[in-house]
């Protein structure tokens, strides 16, 4: 397994979060990027069934984006995730959302759209439920 | 013909089909400038032998046709059998904002000649796709621009080895308005991480190798943030059998 962490990186907090392994993993050696003190609007966009490793640790290495008043993650697909959102980099991305949304600005929390949902469907019990705590999840159909 | 307004006559000429500006360019002399205008605003060419004509109809710098041109699309001319011909057209094009050259060799001379100020001073948008370059004509293409504040490189293979760029380049340029990078292969990211770009705007496909240094580079400014995570690009995930 690869080890990501997901914390500040200048307090080096626990690692959370056990990555696939994989052999010919070349994801890139994580540089703490500390503070995004402009940063408003991140998206952030999937195709597959899960978030890469690759997007975890990118995400991860980010400390702190206190400016943060919208988060959007899009995926093409979100029919083909129904059963499986419950693994590693799901786990992984809720608790880096939830640990955004807990340090974010914004009044009345850190709202998440998830675009391209799938019309008439609720939002599955379990998911993203680490971030549901401090953030609000929106949706955006297709 | 002369009681129309002019405002009502351009008008027009915004809505008619593309098909219709060229018979809207033979009414009448006042519709002549505006229909040339819009119709070569955006001209495309994908054979090297369309470039060549380009410079054989308009040979001189003075031309009118070409000071319309604003943006210019080249596709699929992978080698250019007379490299000059691209900077002769570049040369005549006064009004060009965005370039874009896609599955396109860049010829060798292009860049220094940008950078020495012989033209392209007025683009500030650059779009290279779907093409390998090596390290120094990417760098030295991209800084190429003095006032580039668009660019968007995908898919673009980067040979790993090769000779810095021979122009001088900038040793502070100002961020880009937008910085977009997307495909995994070759050391693109790189490539742009040493060419010291910074962006208020960045899309990132999250396999790129640089991509932590051009986000520690842009950290300050960054407003938005688009990442592209996609799990299938690099590990096929495992079947329900194969992980029992």
């Amino acid at each position: 397994m690869v080890r990501g962490f997901c914390g500040s990186p200048d307090r080096a907090e626990t690692i959370v979060t056990d990555l696939p392994d994989n052999s010919e993993d070349e994801t890139p050696s994580t540089i703490p990027l500390r503070s995004l003190p402009a940063l408003t609007t991140l998206v952030i966009s999937l195709c597959g069934s899960h978030p890469s490793p690759c997007l975890i640790k990118v995400l991860c290495s980010i400390g702190s984006a206190p400016a943060l008043t919208s988060i959007v993650i899009d995926h093409s697909s979100w029919e083909s995730i129904e059963d499986i959102f419950f693994e590693d980099p799901w786990v992984g991305l809720d608790k880096w959302l939830s640990r955004i949304a807990r340090h974010a600005e914004v009044t009345g929390g850190l709202p998440l759209t998830l675009r391209g949902w799938p019309e008439g469907r609720s939002i599955w019990e379990g998911f993203l439920s680490e971030f549901r705590e401090s953030g609000e999840i929106k949706v955006e159909h297709k | 013909m002369d009681s129309i307004p002019q405002e009502l006559i351009d008008a027009i000429i915004e809505n008619v089909p593309k098909s219709s500006l060229l018979s809207c360019s033979l009414v009448a002399k006042r519709w002549r400038r505006k229909s040339q205008r819009r119709a070569f605003d955006t001209i495309s060419f994908f054979f090297e032998t369309e470039v060549n004509r380009w410079c054989t109809d308009f040979p001189h710098n003075s031309d009118v046709i070409p000071s319309y041109v604003r943006h210019l699309k080249i596709e699929e001319i992978t080698s250019w059998a007379e490299p000059a011909l691209l900077s002769r057209m570049l040369e005549s094009l006064s009004s060009l904002t965005t370039l874009s050259m896609h599955e396109t060799e860049i010829p060798e001379e292009l860049p220094g000649l940008i950078s020495r100020g012989e033209f392209g001073n007025g683009i500030t948008t650059l779009y290279l796709g779907f093409q390998c370059y090596t390290y120094a004509t990417m760098t030295s293409m991209i800084l190429s621009f003095p006032n580039l504040k668009e660019l968007c490189v995908e898919f673009c293979e980067v040979a790993p080895e090769g000779p810095l760029p021979t122009h001088p380049v900038t040793p502070q340029r100002r961020p880009l308005n937008s910085l977009e990078l997307r495909g995994w292969w070759g050391v693109a990211g790189e490539a742009l991480t040493k060419s010291r770009l910074t962006s208020s705007r960045l899309s990132l496909d999250v396999e790129i190798t640089g991509i932590m240094q051009l986000l520690l580079a842009s950290s300050e400014t960054l407003v938005e943030l688009k990442l592209y995570g996609a799990w299938f690009l690099r590990v096929p995930r495992p079947s329900r059998d194969d992980s029992n």
